[in-house]
């Protein structure tokens, strides 16, 4: 579902990937707030893509129009500045891990913090998912004007595969140089196996991750992510999702430490 | 409009309310969202003398009516604290708490010791009942003659107010309230987290990835109350109550039945401005009830109620 939240002031145009911790205010409701990246933003409204899967998303999804929510962001640190360049960028998005590709595609093919616009054969967006129900309206991303490759476990839309198996095929058949620039967001033995790729072949790889969150300010020490010690986060054993992440740099982080 | 100041043992509070251990970063993270000058204290996250990594993932779940955690006290140590964040939080206008913890005697003494020479630090909490630090089953959290004893060896090392944090997971808290005063404690906080648990059959998982955690929020504020009020009943010296406050009406719950201040805790999750807005919620309160001070109303369950009421 699409949640569209106006908030009594409008916000500057925000950084895709930053996202705001959303509380329904009834008191029947989780009284935690949940973590939603910021999907789009249309004027002076926010709108959240949000997958109904626990106490928290179906209390967010019984909200009626015109009813209050309790939003607080937004946080975190959003995407990289995407330039142009001979390097194209390739986003991965796996179900509602294509959240935070919206308004990125839409800014990069702008110009981010006042750069160049990148042009749109310079980005690629592969959007997977089990079936193509889990292509949440895949058909506005397609409609941004970049190349949108779909891919499902059970071949329902396009490509059969995950979303690297569909990058390997982009680049088998030559339709990607050999050398992309990568983004990911999903499940997170995707994001694993898209660090892995990426620190294999040399890659430059941002991750935006998800996590269970108790703030989403940094207070409560509840999402931390392992990090590298020869990382640019340095050496302390964990980042703290919400303030340092959720985008990291693939180098920074390690997903399979038994965090 | 009401007055909210409070005195806690020899601190003047310019009202009773106190960020929960844990609850509010080390230092200044919330200053925005809940400025330090709307304050009665700030009380630090847990410091302990060697960094901590802390727990493994999953560290927190909410349950239908509060909040599990098992951090497993991470931070960065003493000297990171020093370094980094007792300078910035020295700006606080506001008094300032440092929470220290450890899993041996030796390591609180030393942590007062340390945070004895910083004039920053206007009082030290002892957490003696962290339950995410080997299962809770640390002896100073549960036996009274331990816990009186780490009172008495690091009151030896400081001057500053000492304020020991119970565990609610005891079987008589006043027992332990008596303890830590005998040991020469200036306060008591109750309480810290209930040991709670939570699963998921059907994936035959635990929630916390240490299956046991701390519970809190407003589920526990009952027990807490009651806990607090025990505590009121058997000791001397002032007693912080925590446990579930996410109201005014909270917070004076808490005065009435024996506390001079209160810590918010969970609720600065749900709401982190809640604690910035609180004084002034407490004060309409108060004016509503025509009660000229706050100071009226700690310990006041016993006292018939004012004629003019």
């Amino acid at each position: 579902m699409i949640l569209a939240v106006r908030p009594p002031a409008a916000f500057p145009p925000l950084r895709a990937a930053r996202f705001f911790m959303l509380r329904r205010l009834d008191s029947l409701s989780p009284e935690i707030p949940r973590p939603f990246s910021l999907y789009r933003q249309v004027g002076d409204e926010l709108q959240f893509l949000i997958k109904v899967m626990g106490r928290g998303t179906r209390a967010l999804a019984a909200t009626q129009p015109g009813e209050s929510l309790r939003l607080i962001g937004p946080l975190g640190n959003g995407w990289p500045t995407l330039t142009p360049g001979s390097v194209p960028w390739v986003m991965l998005g796996g179900g509602i891990g294509s959240a935070p590709f919206f308004e990125l595609i839409r800014q990069a093919r702008a110009g981010m913090d006042g750069g160049a616009p990148v042009p749109a054969d310079q980005l690629t967006f592969l959007y997977g998912g089990a079936h193509a129900g889990f292509l949440y309206d895949i058909e506005a991303f397609e409609a941004l004007g970049v190349r949108v490759v779909a891919c499902t476990d059970d071949g329902s839309r396009g490509f059969r595969g995950n979303v690297l198996q569909a990058l390997e095929a982009e680049w088998d058949a030559g339709r990607l140089p050999r050398e992309v620039r990568l983004l990911a967001c999903g499940p997170e033995r995707m994001l694993e196996a898209t660090g892995k790729l990426a620190a294999a072949r040399g890659l430059e790889c941002w991750l935006s991750l998800e996590s269970l969150m108790g703030c989403g300010v940094g207070i409560c020490n509840g999402c931390p992510v392992a990090t590298r010690p020869d990382g640019p986060l340095g050496a302390w054993t964990n980042a703290k999702c919400c303030v340092e992440g959720p985008v990291f740099e693939g180098r920074a982080i390690d997903l399979e430490a038994p965090v | 409009m009401a007055d909210l100041a409070v005195r806690l043992a020899s601190l003047e509070l310019r009202n009773p309310l106190l960020s929960a251990s844990g609850t509010f970063g080390h230092g200044l993270e919330m200053q925005y969202l809940s400025p330090p000058e709307r304050l009665g204290g700030l009380v630090s996250k847990t410091v302990s003398l060697l960094p901590r990594p802390g727990n493994k993932n999953p560290r927190i779940f909410e349950t239908e009516a509060g909040f599990l955690n098992s951090i497993g006290l991470e931070n960065r140590g003493i000297e990171s604290y020093l370094a980094s964040t007792l300078p910035e939080v020295a700006t606080a206008d506001c008094v300032i708490f440092t929470n220290i913890g450890g899993e041996r005697e030796a390591d609180f003494v030393e942590l007062a010791r340390i945070l004895d020479e910083r004039d920053e630090v206007d009082a030290l909490e002892l957490n003696l009942s962290c339950p995410n630090v080997q299962g809770g089953k640390l002896p100073f959290g549960t036996d009274p003659k331990t816990a009186e004893s780490v009172l008495r060896e690091v009151r030896k090392v400081t001057k500053k107010p000492l304020f020991a944090k119970l565990s609610p997971n005891v079987t008589r808290i006043s027992d332990m309230a008596r303890a830590v005063e005998a040991g020469g404690a200036d306060g008591v906080t109750a309480v810290n987290t209930l040991l709670g648990m939570a699963v998921d059959w059907r994936k035959r998982a635990w929630r916390l990835a240490t299956k046991q955690g701390g519970y809190s929020g407003v589920g526990i504020k009952p027990v807490a109350l009651r806990c607090a009020w025990e505590c009121a009943q058997a000791v001397d010296i002032p007693v912080i109550g925590c446990g579930g406050i996410r109201s005014a009406e909270d917070v004076l719950e808490y005065l009435a039945v024996g506390c001079t201040a209160v810590q918010v805790g969970t609720a600065s999750f749900s709401d982190p401005a809640l604690l910035g807005r609180l004084a002034g919620e407490v004060s309409e309160l108060l004016d509503a009830a025509g009660i000229d001070s706050v100071c009226e109303l700690i310990d006041c369950m016993e006292r018939p109620l004012p004629a003019s009421v």
